[in-house]
């Protein structure tokens, strides 16, 4: 409710990255990107606004997808909508564009970016948990002694609670870098909510491996919504790592995966029903990998 | 568009595709929704809503709010002390004592929203929290809290209703299928927020523009909460964003609005935000339904019985008055030769209910017609054959003297099952159910009854028309009918221009001035189309008949060989034009001995007023519609997609065909909601999820195909052979869907919405069970 709201004092929509990085330094920025999320937020009175907005839609090189080299380069501000309709990341990395493929609706997917998927840090964002099996990390920058400074930090780090990151108020998300999948790479996403379309996720899984000669490496497993942040099973990853892929492996995994799955009761779903879709979502996409 | 029809024949528009005419402007965005208005001088009225469900008020000090600059008037329980209203007079606008989550505490008049929220927010108010009431057992339990003094046992409404010997019936039944089923609080989610604005002239006259579908009762029922004459209230009705029965009752924020318009002179819009919304608005009643119906091994029904305990709420809308509708359909829904009907509303501190679409008639068709499958199943016949077996015939009376003069049920059954091939699919996934396979199929069947010519539940069912005509032959019908998005507008000028031969675009509605237009009960009980329908035909055919006399006399022919078609006279025979019917109006109005085409109708439908022992032929009409859903159920997430319902649907007779289409989409879309996934979820009294994002509302991409068969019965006594329609396909969707799931899966859901998680936990549970040995008979029939 709008009585909670700070006022805010200024606005501003920079073309450079230093500008904004600047505008940012005193950690007194609001960072506006699609505001799917931050308008809700704000408007619910759920956060205040700070006294600057910065709307970092104009800045140059932020957005767009760079897939020729050896690292694939994702844009803070690059849309849902630009990942799902893009043709070299449907190459590369399907399981990123199966995600954008099952996010909200068409609106949304228009407006929401990759960057504040990520920096709004929800247990059940939908870019996170193929990001993760992509082994990516994300870049965050910032401004400090007249000069702007990068640093790299792996996903799996980036995440520290519903709604926290170790992003520090000063620094803007530029970019998601992931390694290009090396051949034999496979890659998959689920999630569920009651309903098809405009869905949080109930619990989202994702997998990425390599496949040769039946067996299973490099195992990452993701999922969202069954913990404060979106994580990294480990368990179910040490019951594929080396493994032929038939049915006790993939029986193994699915007991594997209570242990990694921490979900709650909540307004979505109760816990119970989140351990079940998990054990369900984890077979579902080995069953799948098996079968192709 | 030129509708009308050609002069020299004859064509009806009855039965044709007539658009809304207000469908250009909204769709253009130039509709003013009462949301959008604005008055000069107007204020902003903000209510302080408790947020606790049960508690005293210790202390309220409202002086901080007072001092803001910009705000003009606060007001607490002291200012609305007395003025008690509501069909139990258990309410009042502004309250002393918490009863639910939105009890309204305080309410601000301010110059703008900010200030009248930030008034809110210095009101301080200190509350001693009481042991609260959260379901009707525990509120029927002898030590629960008392939430009115008034009302001992925490007792709402009393409804009965018996008809036989139930002991004998139960004697004489091979088989008895005895279930409790539990429907759920859903809410209207209009996309109007609720809006009132109030503002009182200086011989205290109030006008309140309101969102209102009964706008006559509605000064009746608002008048106590203000301690005014009903008859100076003027009721105005601005275009508004949906209704839904919501707007059947008077609620607390429009005598707010009053209130606040009177203390500051001035007027007073109080809008809701969605939350608020979601909050404070009525909801479709929840109950606890424990049902036993009984067939001999041949498949004839031999009773049905019904104790229902409902959820009042904190106060007393028309939701617990939604058993006279209940046990319409517990008596009426097939043959059913012995009755026995009870159900008691009980106080809680939950939102209270209010009418919604289907009233009652959805939650008791969901276990009815859940009860239907079972007893088919178990006496092992196809229960499309069941249910022909039980189906009643044109001129049948029911237990309660419901007289289905019209009937067309099986026509609907037989429409219905050969148009999906009902019975071949529903043997063969059957068969398939314990198969391996994540994904399994079912189809399932359904019906229910509910009046299609209004319900007497008040004094009068009746609606008065005023018709006129102006020098040029255009047409202002003044009518007590609301338009709510419903499309009597459509219907109206459909009617109008069939009787008089004017173009759909010459006659103009005027509906939303109570000091303007005649009487009329209100938009509910799917009764305007055959109600207005009826009054605007009337009245038309008066004013014809006032017309061709005057031609008789002008042009020395015969009224009998005279008919009116495409703006002119003609012959009735072969249509050949005689005069302008504009120039024929003109010549009637300024000749020696003038005279104006202008007429008024009341029309009072044949039926009997309910009564209090609820044996009355209370509507006019009586339809059936039949709901065939076909599913696929994942089985593993308990999703269920929706691939295709095909509903055939006792319409009497189509007039606006798009406006029919339209109510019946829309009432699937809200019943597919109630199956699948729209929930309140109220835990001790407080909604947890009042948004769009944990609401489930139905969207577009999961609205399935429809195959639509209207099947005309040609009613005697409704307009054209019309029966009013629009509820039904609200009522039947859920329990053909429940049994779809039943088909599919062996599972059976007494408790909806059928979600995801519900699903996926009963097959679970099942296949637990499965494995365990333990015979899974999930219709609990029991052989006597
Ligand atoms: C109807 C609806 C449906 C939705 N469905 C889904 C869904 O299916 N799946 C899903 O995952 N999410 C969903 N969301 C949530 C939301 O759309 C996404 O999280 C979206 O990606 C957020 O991006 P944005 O650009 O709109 O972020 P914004 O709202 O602009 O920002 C989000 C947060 O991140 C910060 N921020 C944004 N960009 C940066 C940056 N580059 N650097 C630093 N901080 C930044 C902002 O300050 C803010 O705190 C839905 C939202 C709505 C309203």
């Amino acid at each position: 409710m709008s009585e909670t709201m700070e006022a805010i004092t200024t606005y501003l929509a920079p073309r450079r990255l230093d500008e904004a990085l600047q505008a940012m330094a005193d950690g007194d920025a609001t960072v506006f990107c699609g505001g799917t999320d931050l308008a809700p937020q704000t408007e619910s009175g759920a956060r205040p606004y700070k006294s600057r907005l910065l709307n970092i839609n104009r800045i140059e090189g932020l957005g767009g997808i760079a897939a020729d080299g050896g690292e694939i380069r994702i844009g803070a501000t690059t849309t849902v909508a630009e990942i799902r309709r893009s043709a070299a990341l449907a190459e590369i990395a399907p399981v990123l564009v199966e995600a954008a493929e099952h996010f909200a609706s068409e609106q949304i997917r228009n407006a929401a970016s990759l960057g504040g998927n990520l920096c709004n840090a929800s247990p059940a964002g939908d870019m996170s948990p193929p990001l993760l099996v992509l082994g990516a990390s994300v870049e965050l920058a910032c401004w400090r002694d007249g000069a702007a400074h990068t640093r790299r930090v792996p996903l799996e780090q980036f995440f520290v609670g519903p709604g926290k990151s170790v992003k520090r108020p000063e620094e803007l998300l530029t970019a998601v870098v992931f390694a290009r999948p090396a051949p034999g790479f496979v890659g998959r996403f689920r999630k569920s909510g009651p309903r098809p379309a405009l869905e949080i996720s109930t619990v989202s899984v994702a997998l990425g491996a390599r496949v040769a000669d039946g067996r299973l490496s490099e195992v990452r497993v993701a999922m969202g919504s069954v913990a404060p942040t979106p994580l990294r099973a480990r368990h179910v990853e040490a019951a594929l790592e080396g493994q032929p892929l038939d049915a006790t492996t993939i029986a193994a995994a699915v007991a594997a995966a209570a242990e990694d799955a921490q979900p709650i009761d909540d307004v979505r779903a109760s816990a119970w029903y989140r351990s079940h879709l998990v054990k369900v979502f984890v077979e579902e996409v080995l069953d799948d990998v098996r079968g192709n | 568009m030129e509708k009308t029809a050609n002069p020299t024949t004859k064509q009806t528009l009855i039965g044709t595709r007539v658009k809304k005419p207000d469908a250009p402007d909204k769709a253009t965005g130039k509709t003013r929704y009462i949301n959008d208005m604005v008055l000069p001088q107007m204020l902003i009225g903000k209510v302080l809503f408790a947020g606790r469900p049960h508690a005293r008020i210790v202390r309220i000090d409202t002086t901080a709010a007072q001092a803001l600059p910009g705000v003009h008037a606060v007001l607490t329980g002291q200012d609305a002390t007395g003025l008690k209203f509501g069909f139990s007079r258990d309410n009042v606008a502004l309250k002393d004592k918490v009863r639910c989550e939105h009890d309204e505490i305080a309410a601000v008049a301010a110059e703008t929203e900010e200030i009248a929220l930030r008034a809110l927010a210095l009101i301080e108010v200190e509350y001693e929290d009481l042991p609260g009431v959260f379901t009707p057992e525990a509120g029927a339990r002898e030590d629960a809290p008392l939430i009115h003094d008034n009302f001992p046992g925490n007792k709402s409404l009393h409804f009965e209703f018996e008809h036989g010997d139930l002991a004998e019936a139960e004697a004489a039944s091979d088989i008895i299928v005895d279930n409790v089923f539990r429907p759920h609080h859903v809410t209207h989610c209009c996309m109007g927020t609720s809006c009132a604005i109030a503002d009182f002239d200086h011989n205290g006259k109030l006008t309140i523009w309101t969102q209102t579908q009964y706008p006559y009762n509605y000064k009746m029922d608002l008048a106590p909460a203000l301690g005014i004459n009903p008859g100076d209230i003027r009721v105005i009705q601005p275009p508004v964003g949906g209704a839904f029965g919501s707007k059947l009752d008077v609620y607390p924020y429009e005598p707010i609005a009053a209130l606040l318009a009177k203390k500051t002179g001035r007027p007073v819009k109080v809008i809701y935000s969605r939350e608020e919304e979601f909050k404070a608005s009525p909801t479709r009643q929840a109950a606890i339904i424990h049902m036993r119906t009984g067939c001999t091994r041949d498949g004839v029904l031999t009773f049905r019985s019904a104790d229902v305990l409902l959820d009042n709420g904190a106060y007393t809308s028309w939701g617990p008055t939604i058993p006279v509708i209940m046990m319409r359909t517990v008596s009426g829904h097939y043959r059913v030769p012995v009755v026995d009907f009870k159900a008691q509303a009980i106080y809680t501190n939950n939102p209270y209910a209010g009418s919604f679409r289907g009233y009652g008639n959805v939650q008791t068709t969901w276990a009815t017609a859940q009860q239907m499958d079972m007893l088919a199943d178990l006496v092992d016949m196809d229960p499309l054959a069941f249910h022909l077996k039980n189906a009643q015939r044109s001129g049948e009376v029911t237990p309660q003297k419901s007289f289905l003069r019209e009937c067309a049920l099986v026509e609907c059954l037989e429409a219905a099952a050969s148009a999906s091939d009902y019975s071949r699919k529903r043997t063969e996934y059957a068969a398939l159910r314990d198969a391996p396979g994540r994904y399994k199929k079912g189809i399932g069947l359904a019906s229910s009854v509910h009046n299609a010519g209004g319900a007497k539940i008040h004094k009068s069912d009746g609606i008065g028309t005023i018709l006129k005509m102006d020098d040029y032959a255009r047409v202002t019908v003044i009518t007590g009918a609301s338009e709510i998005g419903q499309g009597i507008d459509a219907v109206i000028t459909l009617i109008v221009a069939e009787e008089l031969g004017v173009p759909l675009e010459h006659v103009t509605i005027v509906n939303n001035d109570s000091d303007v237009a005649p009487w009329d009960v209100g938009v509910h009980a799917s009764r305007t189309t055959f109600i207005a329908g009826n009054g605007t035909r009337r009245a038309a055919q008066k004013a014809k008949a006032q017309i061709l006399n005057a031609a008789e006399r002008m042009l020395g022919e015969p009224t009998e060989t005279l008919d009116l078609r495409g703006g002119q006279v003609v012959f009735e025979r072969d249509g050949t034009p005689l005069i302008q019917l504009e120039r024929l109006l003109r010549q009637m109005h300024f000749k020696a001995e003038p005279e104006l085409v202008m007429v008024t109708d009341y029309y009072e439908p044949k039926s009997e007023p309910e009564g209090a022992r609820h044996i009355s032929d209370h509507s006019a009409a009586y339809s059936h519609a039949v709901h065939i859903a076909e599913i696929t159920v994942d089985t593993l997430t308990g999703e269920i997609t929706v691939d295709k319902v095909t509903a055939a649907q006792d319409v009497g007779r189509v007039i606006n065909r798009m406006g029919l289409e339209g109510q019946v989409e829309g009432g699937l879309a809200i019943g597919l909601g109630y199956a699948l996934s729209e929930n309140m979820q109220i835990d001790k009294g407080m909604l947890k999820n009042a948004c769009f994002r944990d609401y489930k509302l139905i969207t577009a991409p999961e609205m399935p195909p429809l195959d639509l068969h209207f099947i005309e019965s040609n009613c005697a006594e409704g307009p054209y052979g019309a029966k009013g329609i629009s509820e039904l396909p609200t009522i039947v969707i859920a329990p053909a869907i429940a049994n779809a799931l039943y088909n599919a899966t062996g599972v059976r859901i007494f408790n909806p919405p059928m979600s995801p998680e519900t699903v996926a936990r009963a097959i679970h549970e099942r296949r637990a069970q499965t494995n365990a040995g333990k015979v899974a008979t999930p219709a609990e029939g029991l052989a006597v």
